[in-house]
């Protein structure tokens, strides 16, 4: 019996040594608030007509203007998109993203990220001008969406954000005047697909792929479609 | 006579007063200590710029190493040399612990008994640790699209994991039984060195809150592998992981010079090498192994600081470096460190097989062949790591022969194994249980290595839980399961006391029926192509990944138990009599507890220690009242009570 006693007593505390750990380390980083694409109409588009849903997204050269709040959070200089980078957009719905792009930026390492793919007519606008393609040593970021092998409908869309100049005029809240970038894409059935920045923009003294790059709500996130 | 004899006295009664009053909390408050000051200083000159935060938290960790190893009392011996005043023999008894009672345990105690002791509960914590980061991934793992802990904090727990149980089995045979029983087995009174052999396992206890800070400073979420460029994008956590690595290598440096020493210059008179048990071939193997293996991991983190700490581009290959320069550091020591794992586990199973086969050791050449040929072939095999990262293709034949090759003196050690089991009348006891079970998963382990070292094959497979399942049936299957049966052999001699057999038996075959359950559902969802290392995964891997989450919290309950069994039967088991088990090895002839010195007179050896049933296997009864020692000593013979006859 007391055997039993012993034995059930340390299962149970292993299961409670468990069940802290992983509550500690899950609360460790909080849920990101998700941004839903607001759906307003209908467009036409090569794939008939289709329910039209807009996102509006900022590109900063910190973490003190979007979802980490004020202060930055943790990481206040690291480069982040915003207000959040959890997305969700509507299912078989045309989308259209606009993007305010407040940052410097540099040479891409992958000149393929350079050119637009994915979207609507192969085509983006900056700052109202149609393009297919930035200068690939002129990129601040880029949005890209990947999906993972699975049984959902593939969707791959990406989109190169030209770099402010070092000159440009300063706002009044305290960030270079932006590049305003718009895109549209056609979303397929329900899925779980993940977005990132291909240009290297985060941490490490000479790859540049760590920190914010490889941090969800910074320059990564998550797209739902449903 | 008499001044000389005042003058010792009173030298003597200087570590009384100071040395045993440094223990593990000095320890700590002087590491804490010195760290405070390291960082305030390193903080006003050294954390401006882009390496700063490197600067300072690695000075902080290399200060609370120092502060801590100053603080346990592991300089106390140079300190007094240095001052003239160098150790007497009562000092060096206050330093071996000589009646201290339960708090040598937690002192820079030199007794090889004490310092196996600690080695045991400091493997034991870090398997705790890292199984229990091993249920957060399976949890993570157990359904498509779970969110229990966010991608980063996944991958900081998957190299968390990782590097702490690698840690962890490498000194689970080499540290506990390599201390406690090696120098016994082979009649000395102690190790070559005492005080670097407490200096060894004290290194590891300041290594191991630096490795734990890493999740205080952004973790390491590259993997344990820690490849360049990753790491140098990582945080400053990985400054933590570097200088963990590094105190590491130190550390097992030391307790490979020391154990080596000890077995090749210190082994009974008339213990040739062809009557030295296997379980020293075993363990001198895989210390002196290490000794050429970790330090070059040693290296590829001494660069990678550099990198971190003063912009050097060892590893980066726009301006010179090479990537690939870390993967041969790493993989170098990668590859030998299976082997450092494995030989010290698969020869205490070699070492216990005998006793409770009542036979002797099936071809004792054959197995001292096996291992030989295994340290032989290990230098050579590390670049099968690295067939799809475009280094020398024309070498990738070579490499995957070296790899197949290492095979032949593997299956050797299994034969004989085989050969010892082979028509014996097996007692059914719970230490060898660990050969069954380890033959089962080491062959499973050992064959799909054999797949994977196939350069099609790798390409197909690399980066997939394929690997996983494999390195985890050698590592955890074969391993692990040799230091159960290890543990299991020599508790009785460790502790006094007889491990709780019926419970020690439920833990262990429930761990058995788990691992399987996991790792062979791991394979099917490899072979379907699912990556590792990856938070989440396609609904395809689905079912196999919920088999191998159920499989895991088997495992995880049937460790809980074993352990249970551990603890319980240390503190309340029955009292164990000096040899058990009936076997004729020297570290089963002296008293238990054993005394300071081991051996009243050091015996001498006069025939191998594998007589069992000579003639024809022998009936599986229980230990003789009475075990004639193998030796006629030109000392004593003892008696299985352990008194000196």
């Amino acid at each position: 019996m007391r055997a039993f006693v012993g034995v059930a007593g340390t299962l149970l505390g292993g299961a409670v040594a468990v069940a802290l750990a992983g509550t500690v380390l899950a609360h460790a980083t909080t849920a990101p608030h998700q941004l839903r694409a607001q759906v307003s109409g209908t467009a036409s588009t090569p794939q008939g007509e289709l329910p039209h849903a807009f996102l509006e997204l900022d590109t900063w050269p910190d973490s003190m203007a979007g979802e980490h709040g004020p202060s930055g959070g943790s990481h206040p200089d690291w480069v982040s998109y915003g207000p959040a980078s959890s997305l969700s957009v509507p299912a078989h719905s045309l989308v259209t993203v606009t993007i305010r792009q407040y940052d410097t930026g540099g040479e891409l390492n992958n000149d393929f990220f350079g050119t637009v793919r994915g979207t609507v007519d192969g085509t983006a606008t900056v700052d109202g001008r149609a393009v297919t393609q930035v200068d690939p040593t002129e990129v601040g970021h880029t949005f890209t969406i990947h999906a993972i092998p699975s049984s959902q409908d593939p969707l791959f869309v990406s989109v190169p954000l030209p770099a402010v100049a070092d000159d440009a005029p300063v706002l009044d809240n305290g960030y270079p005047a932006p590049h305003v970038i718009t895109f549209s894409f056609i979303t397929g059935g329900p899925g779980s697909y993940v977005w990132q920045c291909e240009y290297p923009c985060g941490d490490g003294t000479y790859a540049n792929f760590g920190g914010p790059m490889s941090a969800q709500g910074y320059m990564e996130g998550t797209l739902t479609v449903g | 006579m008499v001044d000389t004899a005042v003058a010792e006295t009173a030298i003597g009664r200087e570590p009384r007063r100071r040395v045993p009053r440094l223990n593990v909390l000095t320890g700590v408050v002087c590491g804490l200590i010195l760290a405070g000051a390291g960082w305030g200083v390193s903080s006003w000159l050294l954390s401006a710029g882009d390496y700063g935060a490197d600067r300072v938290v690695s000075i902080t960790m290399v200060c609370w190493a120092v502060g801590f190893l100053v603080g346990v009392g592991a300089l106390a011996g140079p300190i007094r040399w240095l001052l003239g005043r160098d150790l007497s023999v009562a000092d060096e008894h206050v330093l071996a612990g000589k009646d201290q009672g339960v708090g040598r345990y937690f002192r820079f105690t030199t007794d090889h008994k004490v310092v196996g002791v600690q080695y045991l509960v400091l493997s034991m914590t870090l398997f705790g640790v890292g199984g229990l980061l091993a249920m957060l991934i399976r949890t993570q793992l157990i359904r498509p699209g779970a969110r229990f802990v966010s991608p980063q904090t996944y991958n900081t727990i998957v190299g968390m994991h990782g590097i702490i149980m690698i840690i962890g089995t490498i000194i689970m045979v080499s540290g506990p039984f390599g201390n406690f029983i090696l120098p016994i087995m082979i009649g000395a009174r102690d190790m070559a060195f005492p005080r670097l052999n407490a200096l060894s396992f004290w290194l590891i206890c300041a290594a191991v809150p630096v490795l734990l800070a890493t999740f205080f400073f952004g973790g390491i979420p590259t993997g344990w592998s820690v490849y360049a460029p990753l790491s140098d994008q990582a945080p400053a956590g990985m400054d933590c992981f570097l200088i963990t690595i590094i105190i590491f290598a130190i550390s097992s440096g030391i307790a490979g010079v020391n154990i080596t020493t000890t077995a090749v210059k210190m082994r009974a008179r008339g213990m040739t090498w062809t009557r030295t048990p296997i379980f020293v071939f075993g363990t001198v193997s895989s210390v002196a192994l290490g000794v050429i293996a970790f330090p070059m991991f040693m290296a590829a983190m001494v660069l990678e600081g550099l990198n971190r700490t003063t912009g050097t581009v060892f590893y980066d290959a726009a301006h010179g470096g090479s990537a690939w320069l870390y993967a041969h550091l790493f993989w170098l020591m990668g590859h030998p460190e299976v082997y450092v794992i494995l030989l010290p586990a698969f020869a205490a199973v070699l070492e216990l097989t005998p006793v409770f086969a009542r036979k002797p050791l099936f071809s004792f050449l054959g197995a001292v062949t096996g291992i030989a040929g295994i340290i032989g072939l290990s230098m050579f095999v590390w670049a099968h790591h690295m067939f799809i990262s475009g280094w020398a293709p024309a070498l990738d034949g070579p490499f995957m022969l070296t790899t197949e090759l290492i095979s032949i003196p593997t299956g050797l050690l299994i034969l004989v194994l085989l050969g010892t089991l082979w028509r014996g009348t097996v007692w059914m006891r719970l230490p060898v249980m660990a050969t069954f079970a380890m033959l089962w998963n080491f062959i499973i382990g050992g064959i799909t290595g054999i797949y994977l070292s196939d350069v099609p094959v790798d390409q197909a497979m690399h980066g997939s839980m394929f690997v996983t399942a494999h390195f985890h049936f050698t590592l955890m299957g074969g391993a692990l399961t040799g230091f159960a049966g290890a543990l299991a052999y020599w508790f009785p001699k460790m502790t006094g006391r007889m491990l709780d057999e019926r419970l020690g038996m439920i833990g262990f075959w429930i761990i058995q029926i788990g691992f399987n359950v996991t790792f062979l559902g791991m394979f099917a969802v490899g072979l379907a192509g699912q990556p590792r290392r990856v938070a989440d995964y396609p609904s395809l891997f689905a079912t196999g990944n919920l088999v191998s989450s159920i499989g895991a919290y088997i495992i995880g309950s049937g460790a809980l138990i074993y352990l249970y069994a551990v603890v319980h039967s240390w503190r309340h088991g029955r009292r164990a009599p000096g040899n058990p088990w009936g076997a004729k090895t020297l570290e089963w002839q002296v008293p238990t507890p054993v005394p300071l010195e081991n051996f009243t007179v050091l015996p001498v050896v006069t025939s191998d220690f594998y007589g069992y049933g000579e003639g024809g296997s022998a009936a599986p009864t229980p230990a003789p009242r009475r075990i004639a020692a193998p030796v006629p000593s030109g000392a004593a013979a003892t008696t299985q009570e352990g008194g000196t006859a």
